[in-house]
């Protein structure tokens, strides 16, 4: 087992760098939607009515 | 080249999204499969501990080829911005640098993780690994440059040059085990006299890491497809907010 750590260990870093970023890109995709939801809901509330 | 338009279907899903995480996860899983119990153990190797850890070969070698080929397409789409002035060759060069630094990282996590066992040390300042370490950190200032510029079209003209400069790191990178005397061994042809840890490999290794670097490259292609979106939305945000400044 003690011969295996290395291997594990690098295996390791690699899924958790992996998620990492998938989870960053995922996470700021949802907050940015959010957000040009808002933004547009601001634009259709300020544009002039007819 | 990954496009940055998205095909829904009646439903609204992202069908390139869907097929392109699908494809990355068997095959990635599949590179898993292969590289730990295909992949025949390296004769030459005589310590357990070495022997095991001789795996770590086919992450790191195609984390190694992502990173490369990541930069490659930031110089590659820098040259086409400075040329055309769109936002999408700045989004893929933006989007390509993020995914070629974890990639990268992932490239000194598991060499050090390697090393350790193979040259009874987590790090050397050989030169192969030194100018590794500067490519990261050279990177890693591009998206410090990102950060420090507010005018879209100025951040954009500056980090194309800072990409096309930074770029140099990768052939000298590539070519720092042939050129200088290097514990680094090389996967493709012969190391160095000093080389430590290097093997020659069998057919089941060669397809292994041919496979692993393959599959490598798909799962790059879906995560800049997936960032790509992103950078897509921050640039509607962007122009949202003018919309509203100027309203």
């Amino acid at each position: 087992m003690a011969d295996l750590i290395y291997l594990m260990m690098a295996y390791a870093a690699f899924w958790i760098l992996s998620f990492a970023l998938i989870f960053s890109i995922f996470s700021r995709q949802k907050k940015l939607n959010n957000e040009v939801a808002m933004l547009k809901q601001l634009i259709n509330d300020n544009s002039p009515q007819d | 080249m990954v496009s940055e338009t998205t095909v829904t279907t009646k439903t609204g899903s992202d069908k390139w999204g869907i097929l392109l995480n699908s494809l990355s996860a068997v095959m990635i899983l599949t590179g898993l499969y292969l590289a730990f119990v295909f992949a025949s153990p390296a004769a030459n190797l005589k310590a357990p501990a070495e022997q095991f850890a001789q795996r770590i070969m086919y992450f790191h070698v195609g984390s190694a080829w992502v990173g490369f080929f990541a930069f490659f397409v930031t110089f590659a789409a820098g040259i086409t911005y400075l040329f055309k002035r769109t936002f999408v060759w700045d989004n893929l060069a933006n989007s390509s640098v993020e995914i070629g630094l974890t990639f990268m990282t992932m490239v000194l996590v598991t060499g050090s993780i390697w090393g350790k066992p193979t040259w009874n040390t987590w790090w050397t300042w050989s030169p192969r690994l030194t100018i590794s370490a500067i490519g990261w950190l050279m990177y890693i200032g591009y998206l410090m440059l990102r950060s420090a510029i507010d005018n879209p079209a100025r951040r954009a003209r500056f980090a194309s040059v800072y990409g096309i400069i930074a770029f140099l790191s990768v052939p000298i990178n590539f070519m720092a085990i042939r050129w200088w005397r290097d514990i680094h061994p090389a996967v493709v042809g012969a190391s160095a006299n000093e080389g430590q840890g290097g093997f020659n490999m069998s057919d089941r290794m060669t397809f292994t890491l041919v496979f692993c670097v393959i599959a490598f490259t798909v799962f790059f292609a879906t995560l800049l497809y997936h960032r790509m979106r992103l950078g897509k939305t921050e640039h509607e945000v962007e122009s949202l907010k003018q919309q509203i400044l100027y309203q």
